[in-house]
């Protein structure tokens, strides 16, 4: 058994896992910039492969949009990349070369998705286009991507990014990711097939969505985090803290024994 | 039998088919297989106005943004994923000198393949909800005449020009990929059959009874190419994929010149208006390092 404490991307890691279902299917797409990267491709695979391992063996893990189930263990990159070579040539049970097929995304073929952002909002709408005004913005960022399509066709989405005030925010300023704008219902008013954004993961704390309301709450923290952190750490105005805050279950001695001695032996994916 | 038309054309008689303001589609995806031995001679001639309609792209618009050839960007990114941020571009946007009309990534694939097809629009329910369709004005909202139900509808792609970097072809404009690709050649090859003038840059050209030995191979038959042009390491610093890698060194070095303009002036000065032509870029970068970024068997 491992008895080092686990650090706080194992945390975020084994978070990951404990969302996943058997018989799912799971997609990660591309990163931008090394932080994100670390957050977006990394701690995913690590959680979905631990996943694997314990109890969701039947779900399929689709990595950088083409590589099915690969063998995490044996990953011959650190994911700077989408594509090459030596991850063409990573073992894995099935690799799609076209851009898409024969995932049937409009068919809800993906379950869950991960995703990250500058901003977040209050109702899980995601911003990764730009930072003030659209039309003159004081930060142009990358672009939507398929964050379009991960809000609005896969069945959930789980938004992993740096616990930073200034990403979340009241109000997003682009919507690229859609979450619940204006409350409950909306979702199934705009006629969209996903059930949106479930969990919002950081390197503090946890959050949720009231079920009620559809207004992003918190869920738990990290082990070692205080509330008072989380709140000096969060742009939202509205009551989002519970009277009871829970703790972020850590990774129990048999969790980390697999994150480190099976899915990530030679740590290449988390810091350790 | 009467000779075939040859289409063999040097990377500067092939970038002057490319007028001011005409809008292109250019291979490669993020900071892979893109053209740039031909964006670099595009810089070189001063082209202006140009309309980049892209899926996923990165260095590729970033430096005819940073060079001032671009006027309009329809995409989903701009980025240089491991790089970050695509700096000429985020300039360039912040300052307003370029347009942007957003597209989500799946949806800017299928523009192509609605040009593909000729079909008049490509129908979409999944864009309700995100600020696409409120700000990218060549979307318009639909009645879906089978059930009534609302629906976006996306203009096709229809670049005038697809110019595309692949492994090789023949004079006559027969274009080869290697067979266990990657999706960014794919989508390459898909985007050659959106429009009716296409320019493709080659690793090698090779004789057209090697094309005739490996027919299935032939993904781009002559009748679709306009221009076929031969530019060793065309693609440099992006990888060719299967034939050889990214040049991190250079990509990083170029991510971090391209933060200030007087920086990037000095990158453009070296390596695009300095070398005469292609052959010179080659020297400048190096056999040393051409040859460390090779992947011999990539195409196994």
């Amino acid at each position: 058994m491992v008895k080092e404490e686990p650090t706080v991307y194992e945390v975020m890691a084994t978070a990951v896992a404990h969302e996943l279902r058997d018989d799912e299917r799971w997609f990660i797409g591309l990163a931008t910039g090394e932080k994100t990267r670390l957050l977006l491709q990394c701690v995913p695979l690590v959680g979905m492969a631990l996943a694997q391992h314990t109890h969701a063996p039947n779900s399929t893990m689709v990595v950088a949009g083409w590589i099915h189930n690969p063998v995490v263990s044996e990953i011959p990159t650190r994911m700077e990349s989408e594509y090459g070579t030596e991850l063409r040539d990573w073992k894995c049970e099935a690799q799609t070369s076209d851009g898409g097929s024969p995932i049937c995304y409009r068919r809800g073929d993906i379950d869950v998705g991960f995703g990250s952002a500058a901003q977040v909002d209050k109702y899980g709408n995601c911003n990764i286009v730009c930072i003030g005004d659209y039309r003159k913005p004081k930060v142009r960022l990358i672009g939507p991507i398929f964050q379009p399509g991960h809000f609005s066709l896969f069945g959930r989405e789980i938004v992993i990014l740096d616990h930073e005030k200034r990403n979340f925010v009241e109000k997003v300023d682009y919507i690229s990711g859609v979450g619940y704008p204006r409350g409950p219902s909306t979702r199934e008013r705009l006629g969209l097939i996903g059930s949106g954004p479930c969990m919002v993961l950081t390197d503090k704390a946890i959050f949720g969505f009231d079920k009620r309301t559809k207004l992003i709450r918190l869920r738990s923290i990290h082990p070692g985090v205080t509330v008072e952190q989380v709140r000096e750490n969060t742009g939202f105005t509205h009551d989002y803290i519970p009277k009871r805050v829970t703790a972020t279950k850590a990774p129990t001695p048999e969790e980390l024994r697999i994150i480190r001695g099976e899915v990530d032996p030679r740590g290449v994916l988390l810091p350790r | 039998m009467p000779e075939l038309k040859e289409k063999l054309y040097s990377l500067q008689e092939a970038a002057a088919l490319i007028k001011d303001g005409a809008r292109i589609a250019i291979g490669g995806f993020s900071v892979h297989n893109h053209p740039m031995a031909f964006l670099y001679e595009l810089i070189r001639r001063g082209i202006k106005d140009l309309t980049i309609v892209g899926i996923t792209n990165g260095n590729d618009v970033d430096i005819l943004v940073g060079a001032g050839c671009v006027k309009k960007v329809e995409t989903s990114y701009v980025g240089l994923e491991q790089f970050g941020l695509a700096p000429n571009f985020r300039r360039a946007v912040e300052r307003g000198e370029v347009e942007v009309v957003e597209y989500s990534e799946d949806i800017a694939h299928e523009r192509f393949i609605a040009s593909v097809r000729g079909e008049p629009f490509f129908p979409t329910y999944e864009l309700y909800g995100s600020d696409i369709p409120k700000y990218n004005k060549d979307i318009k909202e639909g009645v879906n005449p089978l059930n009534r139900r609302k629906y976006h509808a996306i203009p096709p792609a229809e670049p005038d020009w697809v110019v595309v970097h692949a492994p090789m072809g023949d004079k006559y404009g027969n274009v080869l990929y290697f067979p266990n690709r990657q999706s960014p050649s794919n989508i390459d090859i898909e985007k050659s059959r959106s429009s009716d003038n296409v320019i493709v840059t080659v690793e090698q050209i090779i004789p057209r009874t090697r094309v005739m030995r490996f027919p299935h191979l032939n993904v781009i038959p002559r009748y679709r190419t306009t221009a076929i042009v031969e530019a060793p390491y065309g693609a440099h610093p992006c990888s060719l994929l299967q034939t050889y890698i990214q040049d991190v060194e250079h990509l990083t070095m170029y991510a971090e010149a391209a933060r200030d303009p007087k920086s990037f002036k000095g990158y453009l000065d070296k390596y695009v208006y300095g070398p005469r032509d292609h052959m010179e870029y080659l020297k400048l970068i190096g056999v040393e390092r051409l040859m460390k970024l090779r992947v011999v068997g990539g195409d196994m």
